[in-house]
Order: C-alpha cells, then structure tokens, then sequence
C-alpha cells in the first residue's frame, strides 16, 4: 500500500472512530453503531477511490454529521451511561488496586489520594475522549500528530492562562484518606462493576463479534494489564512531579 | 449545483432515496450515484444516512446485510409496502406542486412577454 494511501486509510478511520465514539455518548445502542461505522466506512473508502474528498462525503463539518445521524437513531440517554459506568469502573479498578500496593508495599497503615492523582485520573479519561472525538478534525488536519499538537497546545495555553491568573496548586494535597477495610471493600466494588459493566457491554455486542475464543479471559487479561499500567504511570507520575517540585524549589 | 437547486434537493431528498429503492434494492453508495447520473449532485452525500434511517424506522424501507466476495459485508435497502404506498401518496403531492409551480412560472413568463411587447409605465 503507497504512504499516500496508508494515510488516507488512517483518516478515514480516525473519522470513523470519532463517530463512533460520538454515538456511544449520545446513547445509541452498540449493535446499531457497529452497523453505521460499516455503513460510513464504505462509503468513505468507496468515495475516496472515485476521487472524491471526504468533505463530499461528511460536509464540512463532520460534528454536525454525526448528530443528524444520531437524532435518526432514536438515542436513549441512559444508553450514554455506559461510557460513565466504563470510566467509573476503571477510576475505581486505579484507584483501589494502587492503595492496596502502596499498603502492601510500604506497609503503609493508610492511603492518601491525593490532588495530583485525581487529576491524573480525570486528565487522561477527558484526553482520551478528546483524542477519539479529535478524529472530526481530521478533513482539516489531516495528521494524528496535528490534531495531537493542537490539543497539547490547548491544554498548555489554558494552564497558562490559570499561571497568570494567579491560580496556585497544592499537588499533594490529601482528598480522601483510608485504611485496610475500605480498601477491600473499593476492591470488591471495582470487581462487582467489572462485571456489570462486561455483562452490560457482551449482551449488547452482536454475536460476530463476541464469538471470539475465551472472550470474558481476554477482556479481564486486557483490563487488569491497563490497570496495572496505569498503577505504574501514576506511580512514576507521582514521584516525578513531587520530586522536580522538591528540586525546583530547592533551586529556587 | 446552486443553492437553490441544493434546497430543493433537501426538501424532495427523502421522496427521491424512497424512488430510488423502489426502482431495486441498493446500498448508501449506489443511491449517490443513481442521483448523480440524473443530475442531483448532494453536497454532502453522507446526508442521505439519516434519512434512510428515518425511512426506516417509519417502516417505509428495511435493511439487510449481504456478503461481499472482497471485503466485509454491505448493508442494502429495499422498499416495504408502507414504503411503495406512501411514495405514491409523495408523488401525487409532487405533480400536483409542480403543476401549480409550473403554471405560476408560465404566468409569468407569458406577462413578460406581454409587456415586452406592449412596454407600460407602470407596475
């Protein structure tokens, strides 16, 4: 496949991806949307080898394209609460399993969540839904790594506009502070959530694709490796920010 | 395509992806390319999904999956009998439009002609 080709696949698949996306917090139900991303994709790639841009296809604002289609579909809102049981259930798998490593590891009596790791959590669930629904952009900025730059370049510009604001964090501040007990009991929650969450999503997968050998094994073996990854980046995260503070302030 | 003719496409769009189906079952893609050889160019083609869709949840048309020999299976549309009986219903209302349209049109143009030859002052 020619490079000119590659990338033209990869913005019809980012586009197809932020629709789908899109969907799914507007509350339309999962076997529809596998059905419309098919629908769009062919399109798209059908078009596109006519000669045709994507703009002929989505109009110059994919967004509003998205919502038309969705307001067809006869959404139910409810149905967009599944994206927020989906974060929950990951924030609380996070957040448990490092308090128990932390209380197993350093012997530590209780765990502090703290400010920097709050903002960890909600900071990478909101990018990883702006980097999915990023994907609209993708007539206009044709590269992932633009549409990443632009992002970046938001985030900064707005923490500096709250620098010169006059906004000061205290990153280690304490939110929430537990012991033994609650630990095993957040556990259990993110455990019972899982569940619901993977019963919730495999009832409404259509049968094609939830035939795949050991499906429930791989979803566990997938989620808890993210987790874990996670654990890990929050870790490092934490270590690393609250010593460069300490040698920023030192220096200082 | 101008806007006007883009306007008038908006507001017939959905009798003519109903005409379209009922002529043979067809998928998203072809549908584009039916109206493109009859000289309706959508600017943005992908505005005949939510109208299929509303076609189809008003039970005029269904879809179905067919599978495709080079690649994944395509979803196709065919008209229901609600579907055919409210096209003909559409149609009616069509000529009848036309009709009215056409004949305020030829009004028009047989005044203009009037006047062009028997040029008046006033309105």
């Amino acid at each position: 496949m020619h490079r000119a080709e590659q990338h033209t696949q990869q913005r019809i698949a980012d586009l197809v991806d932020a629709c789908a996306g899109y969907w799914e917090l507007r509350g339309i139900a999962r076997e529809h949307i596998t059905e419309m991303q098919l629908e769009l994709e062919q399109h798209l790639q059908q078009a596109v080898s006519d000669g045709k841009s994507l703009e002929a296809v989505l109009g110059p604002n994919p967004a509003a394209f998205a919502e038309a289609w969705a307001r067809e579909m006869h959404p139910h809102f409810w149905r967009g609460g599944a994206v927020v049981l989906h974060a929950l259930v990951y924030a609380l798998s996070v957040v448990s399993t490092s308090a128990l490593l932390s209380q197993l590891l350093a012997h530590a009596p209780a765990f502090t969540f703290t400010l920097f790791a709050a903002y960890l959590l909600t900071g990478s669930g909101l990018l990883a839904l702006l980097l999915q629904l990023g994907g609209f952009l993708s007539p206009r900025i044709s590269t992932r790594a633009g549409r990443e730059a632009l992002m970046l370049t938001g985030v900064v510009l707005a923490v500096l506009a709250l620098r010169l604001a006059g906004l000061t964090v205290n990153w280690s501040m304490a939110l929430l502070s537990w012991s033994w007990p609650m630990t095993i009991v957040l556990l259990v929650l993110a455990a019972f959530l899982f569940s619901l969450d993977y019963w919730l999503s495999s009832n409404s997968e259509p049968p094609s694709t939830a035939s795949a050998n050991w499906p429930a094994l791989r979803a566990v073996t997938m989620f808890v490796a993210s987790v874990g990854v996670f654990d890990v980046m929050m870790f490092v995260g934490s270590v690393a920010v609250f010593d460069f503070c300490q040698l920023a302030l030192r220096l200082v | 395509m101008d806007t006007r003719s883009t306007q008038l496409l908006k507001g017939t769009l959905d009798m003519c992806l109903l005409a379209t189906i009922a002529q043979r079952p067809c998928y998203g893609y072809e549908m584009v390319q039916q109206l493109a050889q009859q000289g309706l160019d959508l600017v943005s083609e992908g505005s005949i999904y939510p109208l299929l869709s509303r076609l189809q949840h008003s039970g005029y048309i269904e879809s179905y999956l067919v599978a495709s020999r080079d690649g994944p299976k395509r979803k196709y549309y065919r008209l229901l009998p609600a579907g055919a009986k409210q096209l003909e219903q559409w149609q009616a209302e069509w000529e009848m439009f036309a009709q009215a349209v056409e004949h305020i049109l030829k009004g028009a143009r047989s005044d203009a002609q009037s006047r062009a030859a028997y040029p008046t002052t006033d309105c």
